[in-house]
């Protein structure tokens, strides 16, 4: 960089008035209690333990994310894997526990190539080994003597689990399983971990057993579906895949740069008995005879535990977007208002523009809807989970149900919510200082992964309409034994003698049995559709897909409610202003459903007329509180990586350092004439870049 | 590159039925004649250019495709430069037109470092510069031997071009300008080409004479040296780092310390300073590049359909060679469904592939109406007429033509960008997991498009001035003194019905339909009128309105375009009568599915009744998605779009989907060159080759 020039350019200010004054303002105009906001949220335990790992991952250059969004792909891999390490290393030096260790991925942000080592391949040794296996594998498992990934969807096969191509077949003779990839689209697809980094893999292949012996004297095989297996893949010395088995990388995508998804096929590869995960089911090595597991809901398991986290995560994710475009937005100004000059003659805050408001205030009150339910949703998978280890099945399958309509609504939320964010600012939110680029492209697998979101809303409707059959047959003292059975139980009750619509706007209670009433009243119509009128189901997947979503809204919207008339932490002043994140979602909500809510005679029509009005009259009330608001969320300067979107407020001076002091390509001069070759000027390279080619 | 795999895996084959087979059948089943109907779209001429330029540049080394997505930021950059270099070489070789630049460029598919020396600074030189400057500047820009950019945009600011900070201060001693920085906050910024590349600018900074401001002005400056390609002194320049697409082009930042250039480096067609009087000589026709505007968002739109027809390409082949699941109701020795039979995914894809028709013949509507009033301003501007042109503000009858156009540029660019970008996002994710890999060829595509929804003025900005358009022409109208445009005529015709009410028949007849969108606009722009004039509410305070009332506007004119085109003699022409009956059907998809996605809109207008809105969405729109499926893939084919233009396995031409897929992540995928030591403990990175420090 030429240096002749810095003295000037580093004597330059931002005009008046600069990013770190007006953030200063806009805080102190608002009453709204941060601390006490983010003790309600997160707790002091997070908050402790993200500023002490914070602290400990700042000083390691490797975590530094100053030029990462510059390199290619085997880089940016290399720097994944180089960073995962790193933190496995410190958490024994640190001694750092499991929330610890979570705490500094979520900081760092980088997609591991450990990931599924941790999580899926973990997961499922934990559900679905024998007590021998568990021992065996969890014992190389924690100790990193093996590094695995999970191989279930393939090239041909994601959402239609039940049509995989792999297949195990059973050998008598030798009592070892033979995996066997028939086809090129059976190979393994998309798996995570498994492109470069792990020694060993899960395997979902297709289960057949010897069944009778043909005319011809060949075996014919009998398939029994999906079944679990674990194997080497990779040589303990050299990390090459073993004889009888190809595994690469998949290539570039989207995003999840720093992560190796790979393909994997097999060609006849053996593998012993014990490789079968029989928890549940399993083959007799003696007779090859087949144990089928007692309830199908066990193979749910490990889909469900990864939809766990999913509404946890996706608060937080677009809690970082709506930091970022809420400050830069009330230190962006552009234009002067005709009407209203502000005071000292600036330029109005774009945050104030409505056509702003309208894009992120909602978005702001989503994130917090968000947390509620996904509170909610922990406590529920723990109380299913110990009624799973208890032996009890059953709840299982309603939190499947709930979980995959939760996980489409609330994944698509925030995907499109960061994607609204990053546009809501304009030119610079194109930028890589905007830090929402690679936190987008990350989050846009989301969904399409674990269930793809049009598919498995499917499963709730599936749920809700099995629900209306049970008690539409049922005798008079039917008794709910959820939430989901009474909403809809009171309205069977009720819809005979033509409800009134409600006044949603003086109570806010009215405003969740609005909710109740739209989804219960979808509810019975989807199951008139498909029961009385016959109709297939193929073709109401689009009111299904509809369905789910009304009932996975209303489960926000009551849980926002009950969560907030419960609290007595807060104070009332911080409380209120929660109210109206509340109002404002849902009526946001409902705005968007106006035919629903009407036919469904859930609000009065007056009502559904005045909500766009309603709403901007909430946002003009929210607007003073809008960046103490994202200031509770308690997102550190390091994990945003904005400069848009800093604490401080000094935007333009981060984005001028950024592409002044941090961006390689400023060290080369270019030749720019096209009649040469030469690339970079007086290298002489007669464009040397493409011989590489 | 990786080794090729072993023999076994080569020998494998996707499971049948093939991607092939399956895409024949597609072909099979419908009529569409697609080469007619691709030169309708299209035109011969321009087919048969794409299809000659095609032959040049695919073998060519230098345009290979296949490492775009692994490279980092500093060798894309590289690459791409010199594909820009080689295509200039072509061109002079091949004596190109600038059609044929332009497509050739097109189907690189990637923005290059000329790129802005290609288009905007040639056209500011050419249409702002005098003739004198033309010889000091555009011949050699031509010939690139001085390379250029155009410097609008700050940190500071973007769409509030009156708010730049770059001052240019007239020094009438020795006839000079100083061009100046003075804050951070005034550096240019996404000066697209500045980066690394030019080595002058055409900068925008606020003319000062005698401490008065004349506003933003454009000026010529030399930013580096002509023989070391080093900044100049006091002139700051580099790239503005990595973003979120366009990573092959070298946006730049700009700073400028008290620089001076020469009295002839003002741009002075239309402004000038005199030199003896140090006066200032005000614009004589304004009007001109406000057409440029038009012009340029005129082809915003047509492009957008072109954009959007790339992603619903790939999405509607991928989604017909994608199977998964078998139909619940279907006997259970049936294969896996088609997943375009999925009407969650037909209700994504094909409203997106109507859509694609509908803005192509709105934009190709639009370059129509410019093109008549350009002629019919240059007849205006014979002796003894009116010589000044109209601004929005005005509706005086001899300029109503290029107001309307220009207002209505304003809201389209908005719409049909929005469409088209968000469009391809919901290609990427109907196309299911493999959508989000690269070799899909639709996220790239997406990131590089995105900049078209801020700039050529932001989206949300823009919906201003056709609002404010709608509202004078209300105004107009009340106070009897209607211009002769179609805006007035439907506003009018609001008006006069408005007591008697609407009843459009949308279900049966399409011209109604247009009726209906037409109503609504009204009702909408009177509404606006109501809260502003008798309310008196603030401008600000009726954005969210106004972002409505253009959309809905927006949306009536495509409507209305769509249905003239598919009405038109011109059309019956060139096809047949089935296929024209397809492009009805479009027409109507289109136009019903918009319809009841605004339904709250069309129902407080009176436009149609509850009735007609639950019977759009039960009946009519599903018959549609029936009626269009079986010719989807016929229905993209006729947009012509090569494979290698598309760069996508999962919209290849002949549905070799997985082959592909497989194919380049096995041998063209350079992270498998390597092979890592996975253990955390081993702090080496790589078994097969000494970790790299330079992480």
């Amino acid at each position: 960089m030429s240096d002749h020039n810095i003295d000037w350019v580093d004597r330059l200010k931002p005009a008046a008035p600069d990013g770190a004054t007006t953030i200063t303002t806009e805080r102190s105009r608002s009453n709204l209690d941060v601390d006490s906001l983010a003790q309600h949220l997160l707790g002091t335990d997070f908050l402790e333990r993200q500023d002490r790992i914070l602290a400990q991952i700042k000083l390691d250059p490797l975590f530094s994310k100053d030029r990462q969004a510059n390199l290619g792909r085997p880089e940016r891999y290399m720097l994944g894997l180089a960073r995962s390490k790193r933190m496995r290393q410190m958490a024994d030096r640190y001694n750092w526990s499991e929330e610890d260790y979570e705490t500094a991925k979520y900081l760092v942000d980088d997609i591991s190539p450990y990931q599924l080592h941790q999580t899926m391949f973990r997961q499922t040794l934990l559900e679905q080994t024998s007590p021998e296996q568990k021992k065996y594998w969890m014992d190389l498992h924690e100790s990193w003597t093996i590094v695995g990934a999970y191989a279930q969807t393939e090239l041909g096969h994601g959402s239609n689990v039940s049509g995989i191509e792999l297949i195990a077949r059973w050998d008598p003779k030798t009592k070892e399983f033979i995996l066997h990839s028939p086809t090129l689209t059976a190979s393994k697809w998309w798996n995570g971990s498994l492109g470069r980094t792990a020694t060993h893999s899960i395997v979902a292949a297709q289960l057949l057993l010897p069944d009778v012996v043909d005319g011809k004297g060949e075996t014919v095989y009998k398939s029994y579906g999906p079944h679990m297996f674990v194997t080497r893949v990779r040589d303990p010395e050299t990390h090459k895949p073993l004889p009888g088995i190809v595994i690469g990388d998949i290539g570039p995508k989207y995003g999840y740069a720093s992560m190796d998804n790979a393909y994997m096929l097999f060609n006849n590869f053996r593998i012993p008995h014990n490789a079968m995960l029989s928890r549940y089911s399993r083959v007799d090595p003696e007779t090859g005879k087949y144990y089928k597991p007692e309830n199908k809901a066990v193979l749910y398991g490990s889909m469900t535990h990864a939809r766990k986290r999913i509404t946890m995560a996706a608060r937080l994710a677009l809690a970082r977007a709506v930091t970022v475009a809420v400050r830069y937005c009330s230190i962006r100004r552009q234009f002067h208002d005709k009407e209203a000059r502000s005071p000292g003659g600036y330029e109005t805050a774009v945050l104030d523009y409505p056509t702003v408001q309208i894009r992120l205030l909602p978005l702001l009150a989503t994130s917090y809807a968000l947390h509620y339910t996904g509170e909610r949703m922990g406590q529920i998978y723990e109380a299913t989970r110990s009624n799973v280890d208890g032996g009890d099945l059953s709840s299982l399958i309603d939190l499947h149900s709930l979980s995959s309509g939760l996980k489409s609504l609330v994944s698509e939320l925030a995907a499109n919510g960061i994607e609204t964010c990053r546009r809501s600012m304009g030119g610079h939110g194109y930028g890589g200082g905007s830090g929402l680029v690679q936190l987008n492209a990350d989050y846009l697998a989301k969904p399409t992964v674990e269930g793809d979101n049009w598919m498995i809303t499917q499963q709730m409707a599936r749920y809700l309409i099995k629900k209306v059959t049970l008690i539409s047959c049922s005798t008079t003292n039917f008794v709910p034994s959820n939430r989901t059975e009474s909403v809809l139980h009171e309205y069977y009750m009720t819809k005979s003698t033509d409800p009134k619509p409600l006044d949603i706007f003086s109570d806010d209670g009215n405003i969740v049995k609005a909710f109740e009433r739209r989804a219960a009243y979808l509810s019975f119509e989807a199951h008139h559709a498909h029961h009385v009128q016959k109709r297939s189901w193929k073709s109401l997947l689009i009111q299904m897909h509809q369905l789910s979503h009304a009932q996975s809204e209303m489960i926000l919207v009551h849980n926002f409610f009950d969560s907030l008339t419960a609290d007595t932490t807060l104070p009332p002043a911080t409380r209120n202003i929660l109210w109206l994140n509340f109002r404002l979602f849902a009526l946001c909500t409902t705005g968007k459903s106006t035919r629903d809510f009407a036919r469904a005679s859930a609000v009065l029509e007056t009502q559904l007329d005045a909500i766009p009005d309603t709403i901007v009259n909430i946002m003009q009330e929210m607007r003073p509180h809008a960046v103490r608001l994202v200031d509770a969320w308690s997102i550190p300067d390091y994990l945003l990586d904005s400069a848009l979107g800093r604490s401080d407020g000094r935007v333009y001076e981060d984005l001028f350092n950024r592409a002044h002091r941090l961006n390689p390509l400023n060290t080369l001069t270019f030749n720019p004439d096209y009649r040469t070759d030469e690339l970079v000027k007086g290298s002489n390279d007669g464009g040397a870049i493409l011989s590489k080619l | 590159m990786p080794s090729p795999p072993p023999d076994w895996v080569k020998a494998l084959k996707p499971s049948g039925p093939q991607g092939s087979e399956l895409l024949q059948q597609e072909r099979a089943q419908s009529n569409v004649n697609v080469e007619k109907l691709s030169e309708l779209l299209h035109t011969k001429e321009a087919l048969e250019r794409q299809k000659s330029l095609l032959a040049l540049l695919e073998p060519e080394k230098v345009f290979d495709k296949s490492q775009n997505h692994s490279l980092g930021r500093v060798e894309r950059l590289q690459r791409s430069l010199g594909k820009a270099k080689r295509l200039q070489q072509l061109a002079e070789q091949h004596k190109w037109s600038f059609e044929e630049l332009h497509a050739a460029n097109e189907l690189i598919g990637e923005p290059t470092p000329y790129g802005l020396h290609a288009s905007m600074f040639l056209v500011t030189l050419r249409e702002q510069g005098t003739p004198e400057q033309h010889k000091l500047f555009l011949e050699r820009a031509e010939k690139y031997e001085i390379i250029g950019c155009y410097a609008q945009t700050e940190l500071g600011h973007g769409s509030n071009v009156r708010g730049l900070e770059t001052t240019a201060t007239w020094n009438s001693s020795d006839k000079t300008f100083t061009i100046n920085s003075p804050t951070l906050t005034a550096s240019k910024w996404w000066i697209g080409s500045l980066g690394r590349t030019a080595n002058h600018a055409v900068v925008m900074a606020q003319l000062y004479i005698d401490g008065k401001n004349y506003g933003p002005h454009p000026f010529v400056v030399q930013v580096r040296d002509l023989e070391t390609h080093q900044p100049l002194e006091n002139v700051y320049v580099g790239d503005i780092g990595p973003k979120f697409g366009y990573n092959t082009m070298d946006n730049g930042f700009l700073l400028f310390n008290n620089v001076k250039v020469p009295h002839v480096n003002m741009l002075a067609r239309f402004s000038r300073i005199d030199k003896e009087t140090n006066h200032y000589v005000k614009p004589a026709m304004p009007s001109l590049v406000f057409g440029t505007l038009t012009w340029v968002r005129s082809n915003i739109v047509l492009q957008a359909g072109g954009v959007l027809a790339r992603g619903v390409t790939i999405a509607t082949r991928y989604c017909a060679v994608r199977r998964q699941f078998q139909d619940r109701d279907a006997d259970a020795h049936a294969g896996e469904n088609q997943v375009l039979n999925y009407k969650m995914v037909q209700i994504r894809l094909l409203p997106l592939l109507a859509s694609m028709y509908a803005l192509h013949f709105t934009g190709r509507g639009m370059m129509r109406l410019y093109e008549q009033n350009q002629s019919r301003m240059k007849a205006a501007n014979s002796p003894g007429q009116d010589s000044r042109g109209a601004g929005p503000e005005e509706l005086r009858a001899g300029a109503n033509l290029l107001a309307d156009l220009h207002a209505t540029s304003c809201g389209l660019k908005a719409l049909a960008s929005t469409t088209a970008g968000e469009g391809l996002e919901i290609c990427r994710r109907a196309c299911g997991g493999h959508g989000y890999s690269s070799y899909s060829g639709i996220g790239a595509w997406y990131s590089d498009y995105l900049p078209t929804l801020t700039w050529e003025g932001d989206n949300y900005m823009l919906t201003q001035q056709v609002a404010r358009y709608l509202l004078k022409s209300a105004r107009a109208v009340l106070a009897g003194k209607a211009a002769g445009n179609d805006t007035s005529q439907i506003l009018q015709t609001y008006l006069d019905r408005r007591d008697k009410g609407a009843s459009f028949d949308v279900l049966e007849e399409d011209k109604d339909i247009v009726a209906a969108f037409a109503w609504r606009t009204a009702h909408l722009t009177f509404e606006a009128l109501k809260h502003r004039d008798a309310e008196q509410r603030s401008w600000n305070s009726l954005l969210v309105d106004f972002w409505r009332l253009s959309t809905a506007h927006s949306q009536y004119l495509v409507v209305k375009n769509f249905y003239e085109a598919v009405s038109s003699p011109q059309l019956s022409a060139a096809l047949d009568p089935e296929t024209k009956g397809l492009m009805h059907s479009l027409f109507r998809l289109y136009a019903l599915h918009t319809l009841e996605r605004e339904a709250a809109e069309f129902f407080s207008s009176g436009a149609v009744t509850v009735r007609q809105i639950t019977l759009t969405r039960t009946t009519a729109v599903m018959k549609l998605l029936d009626e269009i499926r079986p010719h989807a893939v016929r229905l993209v084919d006729a947009w012509a779009i090569s494979d290698w233009q598309l760069d996508s396995s999962l919209g290849r031409y002949d549905g070799k989907v997985y082959e592909d897929l497989f194919r380049r992540a096995s041998e063209e995928n350079p992270v498998n060159d390597l092979v890592f030591d996975p253990y955390p403990w081993n702090s080496a990175l790589l078994k097969n080759e000494p970790a790299k420090s330079k992480l």
